[in-house]
Parts: structure tokens; sequence; C-alpha cells
């Protein structure tokens, strides 16, 4: 029973580093934040993070992020404890610091799989859309990629994705 | 009964929370009036509307080309979309074209986005959300009700055979009336909807990705990575026009996920793997050092 768990701990550690060595994303703190040793309210408290707080995304799971302190402090906040910098969104272009495999494509910008773009990035604004020529023709070809139910569920059992009961969520204040 | 409902609603007063649990069931109760009113008459013009509409935004940006990419969003959007209260409208999924972060819904069951969003996602739980929103736009007929509105179409079916039909449209419209919704979808889709009705989609969108298995924290962390794009940088222009803002929305949608303790489906599918093995067909090759330094 104990072996496995070790393991575990010791993967997750190597999949750490391996996650930082390929930077991160910054953020702050936006409100005093407590940090647990997972991802759930009822994790053990390891700490309290100030306000404004600078700070390294490493992973998010579920409403947690796993963040990484100046100081090398690992822990979990809640997602909404944070705000990312401006250039450093996940997958962000314009900053130098912006994570893994995502930065890849804003180096590239141009000329994605599928389309023969050569000259620079492709906006779509709002000028775009007040002067857009309609184009049923590529309605028509939509049809080409679309699912059929079987193959839908098909593709969630995969992963797994089970289908569960949940009720519409209220409107509330912030 | 009735006595024990009033009970509950004196309940709920003395505990007050009436408001914020009373105004979260008109969204079920609008979703249950809108599918008992739907004719087949009406489902028709839908589909012509959302038809029109779906060709002027393809003409502003076309769909990408890559067929995994597009496969893999209409499997992923179909599948959310059955969890929604419209399973059985015909859903078209579609990435297109743009570099730009936005994502569009047309009547009929057309969602597009734009490959410059996709490219900001992480996993597939992410991509779920998103299509989640944009999949209650449909449902609640949020841009239907407004085009209707904008181009007065009730006469919308009479020119069905004088019709587009004939041209090789797959439209039982008139050319007079397409142009009317197409110019209607110019001038809605440029400035937006209200902004309740973005509100609505972002609690009802975490809510079919948790329905369809997935981590329901999707949606609110593509808002915070949208949060995280410099809006100088021109690549949210579009989005910001239309959209109340990334802070506002995820400070609202945070409180209502937390008020329906969705930290319950916190453990759902991710779907990472599979999601970057697919996507990362449009990550074109990083350019040679000496091209990149010009």
């Amino acid at each position: 029973m104990r072996r496995p768990l070790f393991i575990g701990a010791l993967l997750l550690l190597v999949l750490g580093v391996v996650q930082a060595s390929s930077g991160g994303t910054m953020a702050q703190t936006v409100t005093t934040a407590k940090m647990n040793d997972g991802p759930h309210s009822d994790a053990k408290a390891i700490g309290s993070v100030p306000v404004n707080t600078s700070l390294t995304i490493i992973e998010r799971h579920g409403g947690w992020y796993h963040v990484r302190l100046a100081d090398g402090q690992t822990g979990w906040l809640p997602m909404t404890n944070l705000r990312l910098n401006y250039g450093n969104a996940r997958g962000s272009s314009s900053g130098s610091s912006s994570s893994g495999f995502f930065s890849l494509f804003e180096s590239g910008r141009s000329g994605a799989a599928g389309t023969t773009a050569t000259t620079g990035v492709r906006g779509l604004n709002t000028g775009d859309i007040s002067n857009a020529k309609p184009d049923p023709q590529a309605v028509t070809e939509l049809n080409q990629w679309a699912a059929k139910p079987p193959e839908a569920r098909q593709f969630a059992d995969q992963l797994p994705a089970k289908a569960v009961k949940v009720d519409y969520l209220p409107k509330v204040k912030p | 009964m009735k006595r024990r409902a009033v009970y509950l609603f004196a309940g709920a007063l003395a505990l007050g929370l009436p408001t914020a649990v009373f105004a979260g069931l008109d969204l079920g109760s609008l979703i249950s009036t809108i599918k008992q009113a739907v004719t087949p008459a009406d489902l028709q013009q839908e589909e012509d509307i959302g038809a029109a509409a779906a060709a002027t935004l393809l003409g502003a940006s076309k769909p990408i080309t890559n067929a995994a990419v597009q496969d893999y969003v209409n499997k992923v959007g179909l599948w959310v979309a059955l969890q929604s209260d419209r399973p059985d409208l015909p859903w078209h999924f579609a990435v297109v074209d743009s570099d730009d972060i936005d994502a569009f819904a047309a009547p009929g069951g057309y969602v597009f986005l734009t490959r410059g969003l996709l490219l900001h996602m992480h996993n597939e739980a992410e991509l779920a959300g998103v299509l989640g929103h944009e999949i209650t736009h449909v449902v609640l007929k949020h841009h239907l009700k407004e085009l209707q509105r904008a181009a007065r179409l009730e006469l919308v079916s009479q020119g069905a055979q004088a019709g587009l039909a004939e041209k090789g449209y797959n439209s039982n419209l008139d050319q007079q009336a397409f142009d009317k919704i197409s110019n209607a979808t110019r001038n809605l889709y440029a400035t937006g909807l209200d902004k309740d009705d973005e509100f609505d989609a972002d609690r009802a969108g975490v809510v079919l990705a948790a329905r369809a298995g997935y981590d329901p924290y999707g949606l609110l962390a593509v808002l915070q990575t949208l949060q995280g794009v410099d809006p100088k940088s021109g690549k949210m222009q579009l989005l910001l026009a239309t959209h109340p803002a990334p802070a506002d929305r995820i400070a609202a949608l945070s409180a209502a996920m937390e008020a329906g303790h969705m930290d319950k489906y916190g453990n759902q599918a991710e779907g990472q793997e599979r999601f970057i093995d697919v996507v990362k067909q449009l990550v074109p090759a990083k350019p040679a050092p000496a091209a990149a330094s010009k």
C-alpha cells in the first residue's frame, strides 16, 4: 500500500520539476489566500499568501491552481484568488514567460495546419463582421464534419466523460 | 403540496436566499417554455435564419480545413449539446481561420470558435466549457430573437418558391429575406447581445460541461486566460466589444459556481492528453532562428 503512494508522489515530484523547468504562468494574488497541500477545501492548510504576491502557476485541477512562490514553496490556491498578469496568460503571445506547448504557436503565428496563411496574423474584428460577404457554400460544407450522437457518446466513453445530473446554477450577486 | 411550497418560500426568505435561488430557477422554467413553443414551422424558420447568419459569419472567417480538428470539436461539441434541453438540433461546430480570440453561436445549432481561442486553451474541459456557453445561446434563442426582431421576419417563409434553393443554396428563404437576416447578423454580431444573455450563457455553459462529465472549471479557466491577454494586443477587440469584461464574467460565474457547489465535480474529466494530441496540429513549426531574427 505504501509503495504505490510513494511512487505516485515521486512521479508528481518529477512532473512538477519538468513543469517548472519549462517556465510557467505568472500570476498575482488578488486577496490574502489560504494555501492548501491539495486541490480541495478540506486539504491541509499549509500557509497564507498575502495579497499582491507574485507567483508561478504550475497546473490547474478543478477550481484550484498549483503554484510556486518566489521562495520555492508550492501549494494549492483557489483559482479565483489569482489574477493572471498581462502578457503572462497561459498560452499568451506577448509574454516572455508564456508556458509550454502553446508558446510554440505564438512564435510561428501565421500558417496553422490546414491553412495556407503565409502573410501573418489573420484577424477578426468588428469591421470584418460589419463587412462580411455571406458564404452559403461554407455552411453546406460544415456537414462533412458533423458528428452523430452515437459517435459523440463513444468518444465521451473513451475519455471517459460520464454524463451526470447537474442542476442549473443560481444567479447570485458577486 | 402548495402549502409545503409556501413554507419553503418563507423559509428561504428567512434565510435571506430568495433573490439568488429564485432567479436561478428562471433559467430552467425559461428553457421548458422554449421546448414547448417549438413547432415544425418554427424550427424550419430557425434553421433557415441560422443558416443565413452562419453564412454571414463564415464570410468573415472561413472554417479551417484540418479535418481532424473539426471532427474533434464536433464530437466534443455534440456530446455537450446532448446534455442540453435541445439535443435534437442539427448541431454543427467549426474552428474558423483567425488568430484573434472569439466564439460565436447562430440559431439552429451553429457554433464557431477561432483558432486563436482554441490555441489559448489547455484541455478538453476548457473547450467543453466554451462550447457549453455557445450552445446555451442557441438553446435560449438569444440571437434568434434579436435577428427576428431586427429583420421583422414574420414574412420570412413566404418567398420559398422563388427561393435560394433554386440557386443551389440549402435554404427556404428568398433573396430579400436572406439579405435582411444577413444585414441583421452583421449588426448584431458586431455589437453583441444583451450582457445578461452572456452571464446566463456562462452559468448554463458550465452546467452543460459538468453534465457531460467534464471538470466544470474549464470556462472559468479560459476567462482567466483571457484576463491575462493584454487588451491592447487587439486579439480580443471583437470579443471585448461584444461581451462583458472578463473580470466581471469571472466574478459573476465564480460566485454562482460557489453557490451551486460545483466543486463537487472538480475531479471530472480534463481530457488534456487527447486535446493536445489533436490541437497541436494547428501549431506551426517554429521558424528557423535565422529567419526569426530577420
